[in-house]
């Protein structure tokens, strides 16, 4: 972690002041930036290792500079802050080339915890396009089609509900991370409540049922009282579907 | 093929035109106007069909055309309430972002201040703390103004405006943005005085408030203001003028909406709901509010109040 160095870009000075020195103090190198094009020319000069964009910037948001960044080739890892909770659309979507979006209002050690785990993800995988970006994904024998909306098990088709399979694709997108039930709630929900989340053990049952976990691999491992996380490496599909 | 209206009613009047034309030509004098003689032989059974064929035919007429004018109707109702429901998604979506910035801020800084601060340092922070939690004071409070504008009934008197224009100068007068700018008030009274408008002082107030509150917050330093009244009847005039860098051409349509903050007015203080309540108070008045601005010159606010008739 020593000299990772993050562009750190909102408009909102009272947000900035205070996440920069936090995230040094977490050991992390920080240079911010007040609107998308500053952003976008910081990338060109400083080559951070990880970009944190605010979705509402003035000038462009955050959103163009991440496709703008993606269409020139450029794979740096990006968390978008996002502002708007509407389900899981707003988690997967699919061009923007995201590699993590996380709501605002956040904890800033979520924020950490974010940064750590995609960090991680890149530095054990191949360098390139982030998962989000994957139209399929494969994890053991599970192959989940996002545009599709299918899920296979050894080229079995598995029926889930909505809920679940977008919980599935959460947990397929952040792999080896572990989630609280108010963050999957969040994620997938678009809202946390702390009497709802039991919804998520009713939906994680249904899932674990569904693709026969425990049978011969795990997949979805809990972790008492804090929460779940999925266990089998996740890898693009894309290629070979072509 | 899609008829117009016009064109289907020309073309339902024009036998009964054609008609009227031959029969005034054949009535005029030198023309032959032959009287025929018909005679129609028919059983009483098939001169029922006949009539009843005809009324089936008309009705049913009628009700196709009843059954197009309900779908229409139905057709544009539903246009409405979806605009409707459309607009309330927008406000929602827009609130939850003007919401979460400065929780976020103030989520940051109580990390900041818990991880441990020297204690000279903690002075700012509390400061910065405050002026979050401030921020959405004011949106509630201007939330809760914009709901009472909107539902509430408020008593119409004769409010003289030259007087309160004259007060709202004087509230800004320790206005932080005022003693780099200059703000001139003219009332243009002359041979006879403004005529009073009738409506709610308070909120007649706060609407010309706002604008001369948002020049001074959106104005670089050692720009001009100018507020103005004058009669044109049968509408009393306010304007608020400014030489600053003039609103963006793009933003312009959208600056009375609720939540729409210009790009160059982001990060500037605000609820960004000050434009959309005087848009709101002036509605209640009867008026309107209008903008005008060229870029690198300036802008005009135009408030048009109707006068007692």
């Amino acid at each position: 972690m020593e000299g990772t160095h993050i562009l750190l870009a909102d408009d909102e000075r009272g947000i900035t002041d205070y996440l920069a020195p936090i995230l040094e103090r977490a050991g992390y190198s920080v240079t911010v930036a007040c609107d998308g094009q500053t952003a976008l020319r910081k990338v060109h000069e400083l080559h951070p290792d990880l970009i944190v964009l605010d979705v509402l910037m003035p000038g462009m948001d955050g959103r163009q500079v991440c496709r703008q960044l993606r269409a020139a080739g450029d794979w740096t890892p990006v968390i978008v802050l996002t502002r708007v909770s509407t389900t899981t659309d707003k988690v997967l979507s699919l061009e923007e080339g995201a590699d993590d979006y996380l709501c605002k209002p956040f904890e800033p050690q979520e924020l950490i915890a974010r940064i750590r785990a995609v960090l991680r993800r890149k530095g054990s995988g191949k360098p390139g396009k982030p998962l989000s970006m994957a139209g399929k994904l494969r994890s053991g024998e599970l192959v989940l089609d996002r545009k599709a909306r299918r899920l296979k098990k050894s080229r079995q088709v598995i029926d889930l509900t909505p809920k679940a399979l977008a919980l599935l694709e959460y947990l397929m997108l952040h792999p080896d991370q572990v989630f609280s039930r108010d963050q999957l709630m969040d994620a997938v929900w678009g809202w946390a409540q702390p009497v709802a989340s039991r919804a998520i053990d009713v939906r994680i049952a249904e899932l674990r049922h569904a693709i026969d976990d425990d049978q011969q691999t795990t997949y979805i491992e809990t972790m008492t009282g804090i929460g779940y996380r999925f266990m089998v490496p996740v890898e693009s599909a894309d290629e070979e579907a072509r | 093929m899609k008829l117009r209206r016009g064109s289907v009613i020309a073309l339902i009047l024009s036998p009964l035109a054609v008609g009227l034309i031959l029969a005034i030509f054949l009535q005029s004098p030198g023309v032959t106007n032959p009287v025929l003689r018909f005679q129609i032989r028919a059983d009483l059974g098939t001169l029922i069909l006949i009539a009843g064929g005809l009324l089936t035919a008309s009705a049913l007429g009628f009700w196709s055309f009843r059954r197009r004018a309900n779908t229409r109707l139905r057709m544009a109702v539903e246009n409405v309430r979806e605009e409707a429901k459309g607009e309330r998604r927008r406000f929602l979506r827009q609130l939850d972002h003007e919401l979460k910035n400065p929780l976020t801020a103030l989520q940051a800084e109580l990390a900041y201040l818990a991880e441990g601060v020297p204690i000279e340092q903690t002075g700012k922070v509390l400061r910065d703390m405050n002026d979050q939690a401030e921020r959405i004071g004011r949106l509630i409070t201007d939330l809760r103004k914009l709901a009472q504008i909107e539902e509430q009934a408020f008593e119409r008197e004769p409010v003289d405006i030259g007087e309160l224009l004259q007060e709202v100068v004087e509230a800004v007068q320790d206005h932080p943005g005022l003693p780099e700018r200059c703000l001139h008030l003219t009332l243009l009274q002359s041979p006879w005085k403004l005529p009073p408008v009738p409506g709610d002082r308070g909120l007649l107030w706060l609407a010309c408030f706002n604008l001369v509150d948002n020049a001074l917050k959106f104005t670089p330093p050692s720009s001009e203001i100018e507020v103005r009244a004058f009669e044109v009847s049968p509408w009393l005039v306010v304007e608020v003028t400014d030489n600053g860098p003039g609103i963006p051409p793009e933003d312009l349509p959208y600056i009375f909406e609720e939540f729409y903050r210009g790009k160059n007015v982001r990060g500037c203080p605000g609820s960004g709901l000050g434009l959309a309540l005087v848009r709101a108070i002036m509605a209640r008045h009867g008026g309107d509010i209008a903008v005008r601005s060229r870029s690198g010159q300036g802008t005009v606010f135009t408030l048009r109040l109707p006068l007692a008739s």
